[in-house]
Formats: structure tokens, sequence, C-alpha cells
């Protein structure tokens, strides 16, 4: 969530914490810049981040956040720090959140007693609407309620659980983190919030218009795992999907096509619309009074979106995505994990290139530029222009073909630290020492390269 | 298509233009049509502008306004009709509630064009989505019930005034203020004899294929306009007189009558029994004194037929019938005796139905016994009024309450706990018939979207006491509900110290969160490990392990009186004693070290399966043990081991592989679950 920059505030940069007092119905809105934090703490009353309880007394430390802690009941709250930008909102959308989320419930009872699949809610809307938090106050309720939501992120311009180009879907029983966006995905330690286990794919490109020909099939991809996961498992049946998107399918109509797409993949009956009235009304006369595969009605609900969103500025997304890189091999504040680096030889590496024509990288690599009846992938062998850039390892053999490329899981990312095109070899960093495993790989341009990664 | 105004500059424009209808003026109402329009950006704003007129105009004037909407919804249609679709059950009978008998018909005549597809439209659905018309159509017969009822009293307690019954149809419709003479604006409700009026387009009056105001068609009066005449019925299209089945209804309620009579002689204190009787015998008498159009006869047949025990059963009743338990009556005070014969004429006034909302709506109590109603109530009802803040009000709670007070007076069924939907409602009697029967309805529950809440989950169980009516729709959504947020807060009021997990107050609950508690302190014990051991970022899942993974959020597996966590590096752990006892779920943490990282079972030569174990919160090699700096399958150990041989002396590779196989998938899903 981001901010109104009219109604910012300095706050004085003290080490003595301040007391925030929150009336009922109001929430404080926060900013932390990258590379510094702040400390909160909720000395009495109830307070929530994006539906998250905050425990009492509990110190939850923010870097690179910007957040809003919202409360229902009232709060006092001590925060030490400096925030960038700070200031308490009375004006929210949290009583229509909070209702769509008991009205989810309804339909997830009345599922329970037929026996179907719980809702399956599609949220839209443009860039910068909110639809993340959206997403997330959903899920940290229905987990609340003792449900288990699937939550589905397509959009690839930022990571849920995994990094920025990857497509996710995680089954959330237990409290979302509250420091660290959706939390972590498993680790070889014990972890002090519970780990999620997201299934991760990778498109490696910012926007769905990027290469429908990829982003559709995964979307296909994941909508089957999915659904597989929503028929053996009981407690997802019951509660259904959240699927948050990007906004870009949201802004113009030619992209509708991948909403259509979508909502027909995972038989979406809830479609959530954040913050456009014109995408509303689009969405009401095409999904309006239409029945899923499954013989159930869609529903089309606009949502207004929270004063607490504005354009973010490219800054701070792009340092989001690297720490997100970073965080992925190194992990968090307050648990880093080892990452291991080691040399490996150009011909050790099996490297596919998404084409993506109008990519710069695409117009660089050799056979990167083709027109008519693109492949997906193209072959591609090591190069300077690898450096820093991330690699996805796929759940798949080394001989697959293209279809079965696109459409394999991914079982980790690698990093290019260097390339040394003179002696053939590459330094890189894996998160699991041992021999990298003898898959292939995916090379995107999304996330763009991380720098200095690797001293 | 945009004015490129703000949506509030549009609906302040047409707000004023909207002052100008005061009466039915077609040039009015299309005019008004084409600029609803030429504005679908701001469909929206200027649906409530239309909406809010209509709750706000003076009575006359609500006709002209509800035509233009009909106009916008059938001209313009998406989104005007979706819009207007949301409340149209509180525009509709807020207006109908407050207009006088001539004007409702005319209400009741564009309801059921409602019903239709658009004249002339390739769209086969109807003007408006049948859930929303059959709560309107549902609401106006539960009302005629009880007006039925009111009206019967009132003839009771003054007999002098029983004319009042007996004005016949020709009479002017009863104003709405009772008096004498009707209102003087009253003469422009009824349509003049010229194409200046707007008149609602319908596929029944096979009028208005090119658009209505186009359309210099003459109008179809006299379909409607005498509709209240008996003698002067004409029967709509399609409907035959059912002739025969008069006098086997007859002798049906005559069975009927004679049977209850005999239940009531045993069981003289039993209320429901008695209230049947009653209804039966006001109903022998209108069918006696009345002569019924067809679909009125249909219904009482229909209603008969539900009462009527199975020898007595008539002939097939077509309509299908949910089954439905007798009334639950409450005790109150019954009209004694029928005193004398209802007549169907203007049994339905319209200061009856007025209070009948206004009671029902104030509280949820039964419905007060008839003979308190004042005759007539003079002032507005207030129900249907409410401000825009709350919109949701009036379409969900007063339809409820009206409901539960007409449960209450034992005119509709109780609540039926089959969670089954309630099947396709009969055919409504044609709509400008002002009467209906006595007693309970044939009619399923209205639908409305409202899922049953019955149906508690396990998982949710402190979601049965508090009773969530919160709709998909926005004006649902808009409303604040303090008891449904306790749900997540107090409601859970077992909360976890550290991370702020609420647990129920239930012993489940309680047990819930000692194993959470449990979980929490194993893991700070196992983090100091781990920082010492150093740990890393994992491989992710692929997708049969994410398909068959299962989240555990209440750590139950974690909680193990002994369990003792050794060191997970150097030894196989078990989550329990009873599970040590199956090698299969014996695990060790995958190792760190690469030389064991990439090992195969020294005795079977076969990798080991790397499974995510939500308990450890770590990946860990399942059915594997180590022993002596070796790690190997637990189950080809002991197998091995069984066999008296040591490990060296190895059963059968293949022999142990297939068990292992076979076993494979069972096993990955207990040590997940
Ligand atoms: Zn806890
Ligand atoms: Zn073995």
């Amino acid at each position: 969530m981001l901010f109104v920059t009219d109604s910012r505030v300095k706050s004085q940069e003290v080490d003595t914490p301040t007391i925030h007092e929150l009336q009922k119905g109001s929430e404080w809105r926060f900013e932390v810049a990258f590379g510094t934090s702040v400390e909160v703490k909720l000395l009495s009353g109830t307070a929530e981040l994006f539906g998250t309880e905050l425990a009492l007394n509990q110190t939850y430390t923010f870097i690179g956040a910007k957040a809003a802690i919202y409360t229902w009941n009232g709060c006092r709250l001590e925060v030490s720090g400096t925030c960038q930008v700070e200031y308490t909102a009375e004006e929210t959308p949290m009583i229509s959140y909070s209702n769509t989320h008991f009205a989810l419930e309804n339909l997830r009872q009345s599922a329970v007693a037929e026996n179907r699949e719980g809702p399956r809610v599609l949220v839209v809307g443009p860039e910068n609407a909110g639809k993340t938090s959206l997403v997330k106050i959903l899920t940290a309720y229905a987990t609340r309620m003792g449900r288990q939501p699937i939550v589905v992120n397509l959009d690839s311009r930022e990571g849920m659980l995994s990094i920025p180009g990857s497509l996710t879907a995680t089954a959330f029983s237990s409290i979302i983190d509250v420091e660290e966006g959706w939390g972590s995905s498993p680790t070889s330690g014990p972890s002090l919030v519970p780990i999620k286990l997201p299934l991760v794919y990778y498109y490696g490109l910012p926007s769905p218009e990027d290469n429908k020909k990829i982003y559709k099939p995964l979307a296909t991809r994941l909508a089957l795992s999915v659904s597989s996961r929503l028929m053996e498992d009981e407690a997802a049946k019951e509660t259904g999907c959240l699927i948050d998107t990007p906004g870009a399918i949201s802004q113009g109509k030619a992209n509708y096509d991948v909403i259509q797409h979508v909502v027909s993949e995972f038989s979406v009956n809830v479609l959530l619309v954040l913050g456009s009235e014109r995408l509303y009304s689009d969405m009401l006369r095409r999904f309006d009074g239409s029945k899923t595969s499954n013989d159930e009605n869609i529903t089309v609900i606009k949502l207004s979106k929270s004063g607490g969103c504005v354009d973010r500025d490219e800054t701070f997304l792009k340092q989001a995505r690297q720490a997100a890189i970073r965080e992925y091999f190194f992990g968090e504040a307050n648990r880093t994990l080892s990452p291991h680096t080691q040399q490996v030889d150009f011909g050790q590496l099996l490297i596919y290139k998404i084409t993506e024509p109008n990519s710069l990288i695409a117009s660089l690599m050799p056979g990167g530029e083709v027109e008519g009846d693109v492949p997906l992938f193209g072959k591609v062998e090591p190069s300077v222009l690898m450096q820093n850039c991330v690699l996805a390892i796929l759940h798949a053999d080394l001989g697959d073909s293209q279809e079965i490329l696109r459409d394999a899981s991914v079982m980790g990312f690698v990093y290019v630290a260097d390339v040394d095109d003179k002696k053939r070899k590459l330094r890189i960093l894996a998160p699991v020492s041992g021999r990298l495993p003898a898959r292939p790989m995916v090379l995107g341009s999304w996330p763009e390269p991380a720098l200095n990664l690797v001293g | 298509m945009s004015s490129g105004l703000a949506s509030d500059e549009v609906a302040e424009d047409y707000k004023n233009s909207l002052e100008d209808l005061t009466f039915n003026s077609r040039w009015e109402i299309s005019n008004l049509t084409v600029i609803a329009k030429e504005n679908m950006d701001h469909a929206l704003a200027i649906s409530r502008v239309i909406e809010n007129h209509i709750k706000s105009t003076p009575p006359n004037r609500k006709l002209p306004a509800l035509y233009l909407l009909d106009s916008v919804a059938k001209n313009v249609g998406t989104p005007y009709t979706l819009f207007f679709g949301r409340n149209l059950y509180q525009t509709f009978m807020n207006a109908y509630s407050l207009v006088d008998g001539s004007v409702r018909r005319k209400l009741e005549e564009m309801l059921k064009t409602w019903k239709e597809p658009v004249p002339g439209s390739m769209n086969s659905r109807p003007v408006f989505p049948t859930e929303v018309t059959r709560s309107i159509d549902n609401a106006l017969i539960k009302a005629r019930t009880a007006a039925v009822q009111m009206q019967q009293q009132q003839a009771r307690n003054d007999p002098l005034g029983r004319g009042r019954g007996v004005i016949p149809a020709q009479t002017p419709p009863i104003p709405f203020r009772n008096t004498p003479t009707p209102p003087v604006a009253g003469a422009r409700y009824t349509p003049p004899q010229t194409t200046q009026v707007y008149v609602p387009q319908s596929n029944g009056n096979g009028n208005g294929i090119t658009g209505i105001y186009g359309g210099s068609q003459p109008l179809n009066q006299q379909a409607y306009a005498n509709p209240m005449s008996a003698s002067n019925y004409q029967q709509p299209d399609g409907f035959e007189q059912p002739t025969g089945s008069i006098d086997s209804l007859h002798n049906d309620i005559a069975n009927l009558i004679a049977t209850t009579r005999n239940e009531f002689a045993t069981n003289p204190y039993d209320e429901g029994i008695r209230q049947r009787l009653k209804a039966l015998l006001d109903l022998q008498s209108i069918l006696q004194s009345q002569q019924l159009p067809p679909d009125q006869l249909k219904l009482i047949k229909d209603q008969v037929a539900q009462l009527t025990p199975a020898s007595f059963t008539p002939a097939p009743i077509s309509t299908p019938i949910p089954p439905q338990p007798q009334p639950q009556p409450q005790p109150q005070p019954q009209p004694q005796q029928q005193q004398h014969q209802p007549s169907l004429q203007n049994m339905f006034p319209p200061n009856a139905l007025a209070a009948l909302l206004a009671s029902t709506a104030a509280s949820q109590q039964p419905a007060p016994p008839p003979v308190q109603l004042p005759v007539p109530v003079t002032q507005p009802p207030i129900p249907y009024t409410q401000s825009p803040s709350a919109p949701v009000q009036g379409i969900t709670s007063p339809e409820n309450s009206l409901l539960a007070s007409l449960r209450a007076a034992g005119m509709l069924p109780a609540p039926s706990n089959n969670p089954a939907p309630p099947p396709p409602p009969p055919p409504l009697p044609a709509a400008p018939l002002p009467t209906t029967l006595p007693f309970q309805i044939p009619f399923p529950l209205p639908h409305i979207s409202t899922p049953p809440n019955v149906h508690a989950s396990p998982a949710q169980p402190c979601q049965g006491r508090v009773s969530n009516d919160v709709q998909m729709t926005s004006a649902s959504l808009k409303i604040s509900r303090p008891h449904l947020i306790s749900l997540l807060y107090e409601g859970q009021p077992n909360q976890c110290a550290s991370c702020g997990r609420r647990f129920l107050n239930t012993d489940e609950g309680k047990k819930k969160k000692a194993a959470h508690l449990d979980w929490h302190f194993k893991v700070n014990q196992r983090m100091v490990e781990a920082v010492k051991r150093g740990q890393n970022r994992s491989w992710y899942v692929d997708e049969m392990e994410w398909i068959k993974s299962r989240d555990d959020p209440d750590d139950l597996n974690a909680q193990s009186a002994n369990g003792t966590h050794t060191n997970p590096s150097t030894t196989a752990v078990s989550l329990s004693t009873a599970m040590k006892k199956d090698p299969k779920m014996q695990y060790i943490p995958v190792p760190n070290d690469p030389a064991l990282a990439n090992v195969n079972c020294p005795i079977c030569q076969e990798k080991f399966e790397t499974v995510w174990h939500d308990q450890a919160q770590e990946w860990v090699w399942m059915d594997a043990v180590k022993i002596g700096g070796k790690v190997y399958h637990a189950s080809c150990h002991a197998e091995a081991s069984k066999d008296g041989a040591g490990i060296q002396r190895v059963a059968t590779p293949e022999k142990v592989l297939g068990k292992r196989k076979a076993e494979a998938s069972t096993r990955k899903h207990a040590a997940c679950a």
C-alpha cells in the first residue's frame, strides 16, 4: 500500500519512541526506506497489518516497507525509528473489505453444505489499486477463521514467497508474517513464523502481454495444479482460492482476454474489481450473469481502493525486487541463510532464453531475434550478458520439449555472479550446496539483473 | 459516449431534469432515457439518482418515475439493469406501498413485463433477473395474504362499514389518504386516450417492437382497466377455466374441513389445527360466494392439494410444491368464527400493506393481531424510507422480518432445514389480481442470494453462533457489522502471546493452543542450534509434491509429550513413540554435507525421498536412518535386521524396492499430513 503525498508528515528524527493513539476504524500508514528500520509495538487495544493481528508488546521490525496498521477497536502503538512517511487515516475501505471476507465465508459454508468447491476469487484492478493488500487481508481473515485458502499470484512484477518473475500458488493455513510480506518459503532450518510452501513457475517477463504464448499456458498449468490440490485437500477445497493479478491485464481492453482466460481456467466465480469504475462496468458486461464451467454464477463486485494507495515510484519497486532476490539467497534480517558459490563450466549448463521479441537482451542474443512462428525458448550459450542475472532451474529433464519446459514448475533459482568468457567458466550462487542439479535452466529478462549480490 | 464530466456533475444535472417529470409524459421519459443512454459511463450515478427520486418524490409522481426506470432498463439495458436490479425490491416496494390501487395495478402490469425479455430484443433474458422479480412477487402475495385477514377483521369489527368491502369495481381506486375523493393529480395516472403517455413495453400486449418512444400504438387499456371486477374479468391468454375441477375442489375442501374438524375435536387446544380449520372455512366461503379467475383457483388447488392427505389428493398438480412442514403456530389471538363473507373486492387496501410493512419492519416480533391495527392508517409508513447509507436493509431485513412475522402468524411454513435449494416457484397469479388465500402460501421462501447459515463448518465453530448476513452485493458490503469483526477477535479469546494467533475458548481450542505453544517452544530451541549450524533456502517442491502436501495449521504433530528433539543432523528422529515403531515414518534432515547428500541407500541402491516435513519445519529424507555414518532406508534396515542378518547380508533389492515403491505414495501422504 502506498501513500498520498500531500498528507505526508516527516517524523522527527529522534530515538525516543513515539506513541500513536489510533481511534477505532482508523489506520496508521507508514513507509520505511530500504536500509533503515522502524520498530512497532502494540501497547494496548487490537491492531492488524493487512489483516494479520499483531501480538501485544511484541516488537515488529520493518525495513523497506510501505504498510498500514489498522484497528477495529482502537489501539496504542509505540513506534521507534524513522519513517519516511507516516500519518493516520480515518477513512479506509476496511468495512467493505471485511464484509467481502464474510460474504466469502457464507459462500464457503454453502459450498461445504453442497460439497462444492469454495469460492474462486479473482482480484483485478489497475496498478497500485491495492490488489495485493486486499488479497492479503482476505487471506489473513480466512486463516484466522480456521480456513486454508490457496493464494495464487499471477503478477510476475512482484513475487509472492519467491522472486519477481515467478507465478506461484500457496496454501495458507497459518499466520502470515507481519514483517516480511507473505513470509518465507522453506529453508533447511526452523522458522519462527510457520513456513509457507509455494508451488513456483517462472514466467521471466514483467507483463502478461510480453509473451501471452507463455503466460496463458502457464496460468493454465497453475490452475491445473490448484484444482488438483482443491480436489484432494479438504481444507483447501472448502475455502477455495484467492487470485492476485498484474495491473496490466486490467489496463486496456487489449488484455481482457487474459482476464477471460484466468476466469475460465480457475473457474472464477467471484470477481472483485478494485478502484476502477470503467473496468467494473467492462467486467459486468463481460461476466455478470454468466456461469462458470461447473455452472456457478459469476458475481462481479466493485470495491473502492484505499486512500493509502498511490502510484509507487520505480526506485522503490526496483529496490523491492532486488531485496526479494537477496532474501531468496541470503534470508531476512532475523534469519540469515548461507548460499553457496561454485565454478561451473559453460558446457555444464543447459540454458534456455525466453523468447521476447522486444527485449533488449533478446536482440543482443545470438539467435534471439526471430520473426514469424517463434519458438518459445531459444537455447543460449552462457555469456557476459548473463552476468548478474537469475536463472530458474526447472523440474524438467535435459531432453524435454519446449512445451514441457514452458509448463514445468521451478526447483529453485541460481544467480550468475561472474562470467569468464575466456576460461568459459561461470561463478554461480545457488541456495543449496552440492553439485548443481542436471536440469534445464531458463533465463528471462525479469527481474532485471541484480547488481552486487555477491561481493 | 462519455460526457467527460465527473459523475456527480452528471448526476446533479440529471436530478434537476427529473424535477420536470411530474406526470406520465412520454416525451419527458424518452428524453431522459436518451440522456441516460448517452451517459453510460455514469450509469451508476444516474441509476442512484433515479432510485432516490422514486423514493423521495410524492406518491402522485412515483408512477412516471418508475416508468422512467422501466424505459431505461428496457431501452438501454446493462449496466442500468444491474444497478437498478440490486435495489429493485426496495425501490418497487417502497413506491408500491405508498400509491393507490390504480397505480398499483400499473406497477403490477409493469412488473409483469420485467419478467419477460425486452420486446424485439435478440436477448432472451428477462428485463430483470428472475430472482429480483420473484422476490417482489413473493412480497406482494404475502402482503395480500395478510391483507385478506385484516380485511376480514375489519369487517368483523365494523359490521356497518361492510359497504366498504363491497364497493363496486367501477368505484375510483381507493386513494392513499383516506379521503373520499381521489387526489386531483390522480386523473393523470389513468392513461388518457392519447399517445403522449408512456406505456411499459411488454411482449404480452404485442406493442413496442420498435421501442417505446417511437410507438403510437393504441394502449391496451382494456386489459387492466377494470381487473377488479370479477364479472368483467378477462381471462389472460393461455389460461383455461378448469371446468369441472371446481366441483372436485369444493369436495376436496369439504373433505379437508371434515377431517380437520375431527382433528380439532380431539385436540381442542392445538392452535395449529384450529388455524388451519379457520383458514379452510374462510376458503370455503370465498369459493362459494365468488367466481374466481383460473389462476387463483389453481393457487387454491395447489394449496388444498398440499393440505389434503394422500387419499384426497386430486388430479396431479403440475405445480412443483416444496415439501413443507406444517407451520409452527405461535399462540396468538385468532378471530373466533367467520361472521361474514369477505369480498374479493378491495381486499388489499393501500394502508393495509403499509401497516403490515410498518409492523414487520419495526421489529422481529410476530405480527400484531390484526385487530389492533388502527383502521385506516393515516400516517405514511416508515419502513421503506431509510437513509441511503444503509441501502441493504430494504433488500433483506424487511423482507426477512416480513417473512418472520408471516411465519409467526402461521401464514408461512417454518424455515426448512433442508439445505437443498428451493424448487422453481409455481407460476404466479396474474398481476392485477388483488387477492389471495388467507393461509399459507405454497411458494418457496425468497431466494435472494442469502446462503444458508445453518451449516457452520466444524472448522469455524465460532461462526455458528453469530449470524452472518453479508451477501456478495455492493450494498451489503457497505454495512458495518461489528458483531462479525468480533469473530476475528473476542470470539476467539484464547490468544498466543508471542505471535498473536487466536484460538477458541473450547476444549479443542485449548488443545490447539497448547500444541501451538509447544511448537513455539521447539522452534525456539532449534533456532539456537540452527544459527550455529547455518541454514539455506531449500529447493521448491514439484507439482506432485505440492498437490499432495498438507498444511498443518494446528501443529498437532508437534505435540509429542516425549518428543525431546535429539540432534537431527546425526540421529534419526521420530515424531512420536507411536511413529517410532514404523520405520517408514523415520526421517533424517537432508544432510548438508554434499558428500552425503547424493548417496544412495547401501542396501537397495535407491535414492532417498526428499520431503518437506511440516512438523520438523525442514526438508527431510523419509524412511531414512543414519547408522555408523551411513544413511539407510529405515525399512531396508529393519527388513535386513529382522532376518536376523546383519546389514551386510542384504535382502533381495528388487523385493525391498518393490515394496517401497508400492508404499511410497501413502508414506508421502502420511508424512505431510
Ligand atoms: Zn503463537
Ligand atoms: Zn533402501
